[in-house]
């Protein structure tokens, strides 16, 4: 282990899960500092806007035009993009599964991600939802597979999570398989930590790309599924890889 | 509860134990750590309508890392031994040691190598990515993080040397 594996390894080792902080008060200042904003904003419009006016005055005066207040806006929201495929590479070994099934309808944390894949109306999504693991305290999210009806509720057909360690460790976790438990067959899915651009499974020597979307709580963990029309739902991948944006891998 | 209120509730519960490791690590002092960890999730909560959506965690790691380097002035201090938790997960003395060892070797450092140790290999984040993030070129996260490599050479030995004469 070098110096930098080392550190990494320290830095989780000594992660503390049990550290909670006081959410009440993290609200309240949360909303202190918005009211804050939100009067400091309306100020400098006010602001602006009697500047503007002395501005339309003495415009109207010398020429008999007119002006506009100006507007302010917060940034546009991103939504990650499916993967491109490249050249593949070498195989390494697929960690085998935990899979949970028959749960209830869950709440999902942050954005349900839209597969693209259908049945009927329904969608196919993945989204991560919360979980305690007996003996794992690091491990607080896992992955869902699931349907949304086009009323927005949601049925889980598959949960995988990771059953020791931590949930964001770098690298792959726990990957689903189709069981036939469901009417549909859940195409093969998972997450990697970590700045995956591409994801590449192996079956049959063969190479297939995955989709890709980040989690929207945490852009560094990369939720990857299998078009069922390139990867049979329930086949099992001989090997998987990930790819950083310069083709390096991960 | 609001649903945005309750999706943040959610957001806060999963993203707070690192984010508190991450500022412990930045400055050795759990007690600031908490306060720039709540700081932190406090600016995010006030942003959060158009941040929930998007990264959230990205979000509130730059407003933490941010906050940290406005306000650095302090040393990195020692981490006392009964603060650690009552609780037993795995060897407690391995991970006094372990702590006691990261403590020291992250104390060496100067506060923007610790930032862009612990953004890159805390949380993993790309060379460009941590540069982006501190406002920095990707020639000085490099360079940076070599002379952090040269630090923690010359500390790990003096520190087993010290557990060793205990």
């Amino acid at each position: 282990m070098n110096e930098w594996e080392r550190l990494r390894h320290a830095m989780r080792a000594t992660e503390r899960p049990d550290a909670v902080l006081d959410l009440a008060t993290v609200m309240r200042e949360g909303r202190r500092l918005r009211t804050r904003r939100r009067v400091a904003g309306a100020g400098a419009a006010t602001l602006a806007a009697g500047i503007a006016a002395v501005v339309v005055l003495v415009a109207v005066d010398a020429s008999g035009s007119g002006g506009t207040a100006p507007t302010e806006r917060p940034p546009p929201v991103a939504v990650a993009p499916p993967s491109v495929g490249v050249s593949p590479t070498s195989p390494e070994p697929t960690p085998p599964p935990t899979v949970a099934r028959d749960v209830p309808p869950p709440k999902a944390l942050g954005q349900v991600i839209d597969s693209g894949v259908r049945y009927g109306t329904d969608q196919r999504v993945y989204y991560l939802v919360r979980v305690s693991v007996p003996g794992a305290p690091k491990v607080t999210v896992g992955l869902a597979a699931g349907r949304r009806s086009p009323n927005g509720y949601l049925t889980t057909d598959l949960l995988v999570n990771d059953v020791e360690g931590a949930d964001r460790s770098a690298g792959f976790h726990q990957i689903g398989y189709d069981e036939r438990s469901s009417t549909t067959p859940v195409p093969t899915f998972g997450y990697f930590v970590g700045p995956a651009q591409r994801i590449i499974g192996t079956v049959d020597g063969q190479q297939v790309d995955a989709r890709l979307a980040r989690w929207s709580f945490d852009k560094n963990v990369v939720i990857f599924w299998f078009d069922p029309a390139e990867l049979a739902p329930g086949k099992r991948l001989d090997g998987i890889i990930a790819r950083d944006a310069s083709g390096r891998r991960l | 509860m609001a649903r945005g209120d309750a999706e943040f509730v959610e957001f806060a519960r999963a993203a707070s134990a690192r984010l508190v490791h991450a500022a412990f690590l930045m400055t050795g002092d759990h007690h600031q750590a908490e306060d720039a960890a709540q700081t932190a999730l406090a600016r995010t909560y006030a942003s959060w309508s158009r941040v929930h959506d998007d990264d959230a965690y990205g979000y509130a790691r730059r407003t933490l890392v941010n906050h940290l380097v406005d306000g650095w002035r302090r040393p990195m201090r020692e981490y006392p031994t009964d603060e650690v938790p009552e609780q037993r997960r795995g060897d407690v003395a391995d991970e006094v040691a372990t702590r006691r060892w990261l403590v020291t070797i992250l104390g060496a450092l100067s506060p923007r190598e610790r930032a862009i140790v612990v953004l890159r290999y805390y949380f993993d984040l790309p060379e460009a990515q941590v540069a982006r993030e501190l406002a920095v070129s990707v020639g000085t996260v490099k360079s940076t993080s070599s002379r952090a490599l040269e630090k923690l050479r010359t500390a790990a030995p003096r520190t087993t040397d010290e557990e060793a004469r205990r």
